[in-house]
């Protein structure tokens, strides 16, 4: 008896350590790679500038001798300039350009600001001008018809599916194959949008309307899962009390059992597209890894997003696309956090 | 005493498993039938089937006759939500509305427009809470969510809620398995009170509980309606020894 609880007791103690382990690894991976991202990726929201300098500004016209104020004007640097700047790499400088690089330095003619062109320019062939700009565009785009097409259907679905279906091996076996359709690998849902949409209804090739559509067809599966949980977890006991007061079921439903699943539906919906929001492969298969340099005006226009251009850029050899690389997984980091936070302060709302 | 409701030949079936066999019960108007008898008897299957709410179980199935005021309410014709407006319910375990006491007891009067105006609505919640002998003690915290109340005060609530949509039949199932002695009073007080408007059918497994608060009862055993009469008569003479067994405690 003693003895079976010792051992019982040393059981305890090593699952224990055990799981504050895991807890540590964990977090120890998760920061490696977060600050390694940071590290790696806060220079990019930094550009370096040379002043450039009028030989005779007497020549010039009114506008243009106010417009280089003390006779200078700062430009931004290329980007082996960039790089010598900020992290002394001499890349494909000569040493006379690198004298020049240090006495300009010396004169205080060069300098770094903050890159506001990393957020208002769209992708460029040359890391100092490029920026994400297009890309979080068709982003907003793709994630606006993902959201669109999958959020009513989704709901839809699972409403009739846990509320008024009849238990039937018809609905059994769509319940079945909802289920796994929510684990299938998401770039077999890029081969189907470019097989439905672009082969079949001939939609323009990389457009937001055919990457969002693609995103939808992948978070239908899981905002149906997410959202039946979510219903099913409302007190049977609520029903029928609402029924024994002569509701209808619809009214049920509207009244009782949506309002109290709804931060579980939020949730599920508001993960889902934040999963949408940082897909690549199926985005792949349908053609958006074009480089595309303006942002899309429409949801037809030839459009790139966050992820997509993340991958483009880190394809790049060029240093100045390294650091590019970091600097958008942070941008596209933070915006996923975001949506998460909407997530929870939803979740918290609805719950009080 | 006129029958408010009349069971003929009641059948009941969950899937392939028969749960009622052949129970024929009369329920006068203005009285309260306790239904007894052992766990999984058949008393609470019975009670469901007198507003139909087994209809939202899947593969039940019934045949007999149920007659509230003479007319079946397994009729095709029959519009089940307007039923439930007749026979009102009252759950085992209290179920208010996760919102504020007011709406509780406004709820059912809402949704089927059983008032003019704002005005209205505030004295049929006030007439109701009255009613379930709650008034007094929510009247200042109409608007605070009804899940802060205790357990008993929730179980009249939920009676007050039940009878705001002017009901003629009340079912109450195990109302005060979920209370504590005192609670239990209160709500037996209420429904003796209630009985001189509503029909009162009672499902218990207390037997001193069937003993206080109704004037027939009705015994059962695994789906059976052993015997049933005047409340009195049955506990001092019970004609069958599985209810005499019941009764003195020897099993159930």
């Amino acid at each position: 008896m003693t003895s079976s609880l010792k051992t019982r007791r040393r059981k305890e103690k090593w699952f224990r350590r055990m799981g504050f382990l895991s807890l540590c690894l964990a977090l120890l991976f998760l920061g490696g790679i977060l600050g390694k991202i940071v590290y790696t990726g806060y220079p990019a929201f930094f550009r370096t500038e040379v002043a450039a300098q009028a030989e005779r500004p007497d020549l010039l016209n009114v506008h243009a001798r106010y417009f280089l104020k003390e006779n200078k004007k700062w430009i931004t640097a290329s980007d082996d300039v960039d790089m010598y700047y900020k992290h002394e790499v001499v890349g494909n400088l000569t040493p006379h350009q690198i004298q020049a690089i240090d006495s300009l330095k010396n004169q205080g003619q060069i300098r770094l600001v903050f890159n506001t062109g990393f957020f208002t320019h769209s992708d460029s062939r040359e890391p100092e001008l490029a920026g994400i700009w297009g890309g979080l565009i068709g982003s907003l785009l793709t994630l606006f018809v993902t959201f669109c097409t999958a959020f009513p259907i989704g709901i839809g679905t699972a409403l009739y599916l846990e509320e008024f279906a009849p238990k039937n091996r018809f609905t059994n076996w769509v319940e079945a194959n909802i289920n796994n359709l929510a684990a299938v690998p998401s770039i077999l849902f890029g081969l189907l949008g470019l097989v439905f949409f672009i082969h079949f209804l001939g939609l323009p090739r990389p457009s937001a309307l055919v990457g969002g559509l693609t995103l939808g067809l992948m978070s239908l599966p899981v905002i149906v899962v997410a959202t039946r949980a979510a219903l099913s977890s409302v007190p049977p006991t609520l029903k029928e009390a609402a029924l024994g007061l002569g509701a209808t079921p619809l009214q049920v439903l509207f009244h009782h059992v949506v309002p109290m699943a709804m931060p579980g539906i939020m949730t599920g919906v508001i993960l889902s597209l934040a999963r949408a929001l940082g897909e690549t492969a199926p985005l792949l298969m349908i053609g958006m890894v074009a480089f595309i340099a303006t942002p899309p005006s429409t949801f037809l226009d030839p459009t790139t997003v966050l992820p997509v251009q993340i991958f483009n850029w880190s394809r790049s050899s060029e240093m100045g696309f390294v650091e590019n690389t970091s600097g958008a997984i942070l941008v596209l980091l933070i915006v996923l956090a975001i949506l998460n936070g909407i997530a929870i302060f939803i979740r918290k709302k609805f719950e009080s | 005493m006129p029958l408010k409701i009349d069971v003929k030949d009641l059948n009941l079936f969950y899937g392939d498993k028969q749960a009622l066999f052949n129970v024929s019960l009369g329920f006068p108007e203005f009285q309260t039938t306790a239904l007894m008898g052992p766990s999984g008897c058949g008393k609470s299957s019975l009670l469901r089937c007198l507003n139909r709410l087994n209809d939202i179980i899947p593969n039940v199935h019934i045949q007999g006759k149920v007659l509230l005021d003479k007319e079946d309410i397994y009729a095709p014709s029959l519009d089940v939500v307007e039923l439930r407006t007749h026979v009102g319910m009252v759950f085992q375990k209290p179920n208010p509305f996760p919102h504020s006491i007011y709406e509780n007891v406004a709820y059912g009067p809402r949704i089927h427009t059983l008032f003019k105006d704002k005005t209205e609505l505030d004295e049929i919640v006030e007439k109701n809470l009255a009613r379930a002998g709650l008034w007094d003690e929510v009247k200042d915290r109409l608007h605070q969510p009804a899940t802060r109340l205790s357990g008993g005060q929730q179980q009249r609530l939920c009676i007050a809620r039940a009878i705001a949509v002017n009901p003629e039949v009340i079912l109450m199932d195990e109302p005060c398995s979920a209370l504590d002695p005192i609670a239990t009073a209160r709500v037996e007080e209420l429904i003796d009170e209630l009985r001189e408007r509503f029909t009162i059918v009672i499902v218990t497994h207390n037997l001193q509980q069937a003993a206080r608060v109704s004037q027939q009862t009705a015994f059962f055993h695994s789906g059976h309606l052993v015997e049933a009469g005047e409340t009195g008569a049955l506990f001092t003479m019970p004609q069958d020894e599985r209810t005499q067994g019941y009764i003195t405690g020897r099993y159930g």
